[in-house]
């Protein structure tokens, strides 16, 4: 009994005296937020927190208007912020002329850095091409994330001037700051390539060798080192004429031909008259040609000037350094073969080649140029029987 | 046998034929797809890309694509095998020097196995040139005797006089026609 009596009087007398203190003291919010930092508080007792805020402040009628208003200002800021970032990212970043612009400087800028480092002292050296190999990275990650706007032919073009950067800094590199060979003797496997490279020489040759068995249906000249070498309308006319491997010959063909082929010249001299369809140059180098044609096709050919009539269009493939100028040649039946020729006087598309290894519409090929009118040759007269330099 | 009636009732009925021209550079085969479609020949210009023209011949709608023989257009060929009912290999008759590399162009083409149902037709151009070669001497070059895989045919035929131009696409389209329409 007594002890019944003890417990209720303890628990009564403790309950009470807490409660004194509770109501007393009355612990604000401050101090119940940094209770919470120090005590373990758990997410669920967060949570609970936060709507029991949530809540209180629900029940008070005056703060949901406050609320709504500050919602409505970080709303506003958030969207300045997220059009500021925007102004601040895309738009002129995300053009072609712009990249290019950005894209020269950063790459001169790594030109500046590679030409400095035969000037660097050698202690110095590696830490300067470290910087200089971090540059060519971001300028590769800068092309990289660029793709998406510029052109496919843009794209290859700056991605090989990254290349070029690179295997330069490299060669410099290893001449300046030689690494330390590690110890695996190398043996070099022939790369795979190469070895297609080989194949398809072996192909070519063959192809070649097969040729000949036709080549007595080729109506011209081949094989002829330091002549003149003259043909007249009578027998030209309009027939496919060859001309192949000549050296240092001056070839006149004086009238109307079907087509011509110019094959492996060397230092020539081609004086044509009208060819009705298509002139063929393949693998000539350092040739004069004056021609007239409907179409012309270069392959794999390197410093030669053409005098062109052309009255389609001119192509060029796998050439470099060929220079055009108008058709300026006279011989005397030159009229009458132009006349029987259909070919029409009025349309010259001489300044106008395509070249099939420079896709791009708005910038000019580097493979040919328009030769400079003071390097021209007015006449042709003294060049007929005269053996090229 | 049911499901092959469908679908060849279903080509039936577009009565399409899709077919391919190629052959090296300057072969003529802008020349022969203009010829065709009654366009002036004498301003064509080597072709950078490719050429498409549909027309109607037969009952059936052709559509003929000409696509440039440079020989740095020569690997984009495959991008058009797909669904190619016939291919126009066009050779030029006049170029002799070039003929093994014809030759061998023709056959890379094909092994392709996109075209292994296709219909062969090799078009002899420009025989009306003094310096054509005949055409059992293009026959032979291009070896096309050996050739099992494909119904095959050659024509001498030239792309500016029109000569022999019609009987050898009425021979392509009759021969596609025979294999894919053959309710008719």
């Amino acid at each position: 009994m007594s002890i019944a009596i003890r417990a209720t009087f303890w628990v009564v007398t403790f309950g009470t005296i807490g409660y004194a203190l509770f109501t007393l003291v009355k612990p604000d919010d401050e101090l119940l937020k940094k209770f919470d930092e120090h005590s373990k508080n758990t997410d669920a007792r967060k949570l609970s927190k936060q709507t029991i805020e949530q809540l209180k402040e629900a029940a008070n009628q005056n703060s949901v208007l406050e609320r709504l208003s500050r919602r409505d200002a970080q709303r506003l800021e958030k969207l300045q912020k997220a059009h500021k970032a925007r102004e601040e990212v895309d738009a002129c970043d995300e053009n072609e002329d712009y990249f290019s612009g950005s894209f020269k400087i950063k790459s001169e800028y790594v030109e500046d850095l590679l030409a400095q480092v035969p000037t660097i002292d050698n202690s110095m050296l590696p830490s300067h091409f470290d910087i200089i190999k971090k540059e060519i990275n971001e300028l590769q990650k800068y092309v990289v994330t660029s793709t998406f706007f510029l052109k496919e032919f843009n794209l290859r073009k700056f991605l090989g001037i990254v290349q070029n950067l690179q295997t330069k800094c490299y060669e410099l590199e290893d001449r300046y700051v030689p690494r330390k060979k590690f110890g695996f003797s190398k043996k070099k496997l022939p790369k795979s390539h190469s070895q297609k490279q080989n194949l398809m020489d072996e192909a070519d040759g063959a192809a070649k060798k097969d040729s000949n068995k036709w080549d007595e249906n080729l109506f011209g000249f081949s094989s002829k080192e330091n002549e003149v070498l003259l043909l007249e309308n009578d027998e030209l006319y309009r027939r496919d004429v060859a001309l192949r491997n000549l050296k240092n010959c001056t070839i006149g063909l004086k009238g109307l031909m079907g087509t011509l082929h110019l094959i492996n010249l060397e230092n020539c001299i081609v004086l044509s008259g009208p060819v009705t369809s298509s002139v063929f140059v393949d693998k000539c180098t350092n040739c004069k040609i004056v021609i007239a044609c409907q179409q012309l096709r270069m392959h794999t050919s390197t410093k030669c000037d053409v005098y062109l009539h052309v009255t389609s269009k001119g192509i060029v493939e796998d050439c470099s350094q060929i220079r055009t100028a108008p058709y300026n040649l006279f011989y005397d039946n030159l009229e009458k073969h132009y006349e029987s020729s259909s070919l029409d006087r009025n349309s010259n598309n001489w300044d106008n080649l395509d070249d099939f290894n420079w896709l791009a519409p708005d910038v000019s090929s580097p493979n040919w140029s328009v030769l400079d009118v003071s390097e021209r040759i007015d006449s042709w007269d003294d060049w007929w029987s005269k053996i090229p330099l | 046998m049911g499901f092959l009636t469908i679908l060849k009732k279903l080509r039936q009925k577009e009565k399409e034929m899709r077919i391919l021209m190629l052959g090296l550079d300057n072969a003529g085969k802008t020349t022969i797809l203009k010829r065709f479609n009654g366009e002036p020949i004498d301003t064509i210009s080597p072709t950078l890309g490719f050429n498409i023209k549909t027309l109607e011949h037969k009952g059936f709608k052709l559509n003929i694509w000409d696509v440039g023989g440079q020989k740095s257009l020569r690997s984009y060929w495959k991008n058009y095998f797909e669904s190619t009912d016939g291919v126009a290999w066009v050779v030029d008759a006049a170029d002799g020097a070039r003929l093994s590399a014809c030759a061998a162009e023709l056959r890379a083409l094909l092994t392709e196995e996109r075209l292994a149902a296709a219909t062969l037709l090799v078009l002899a151009n420009k025989c009306d040139l003094p310096g054509a070669l005949s055409l059992q001497q293009i026959r032979e070059a291009l070896d096309l005797d050996s050739i099992k895989s494909h119904h095959w045919r050659i024509v001498r035929c030239s792309a500016v006089t029109g000569e022999n131009l019609l009987e050898g696409i009425d021979w392509m389209l009759d021969d596609i026609a025979s294999r894919i329409f053959t309710l008719d």
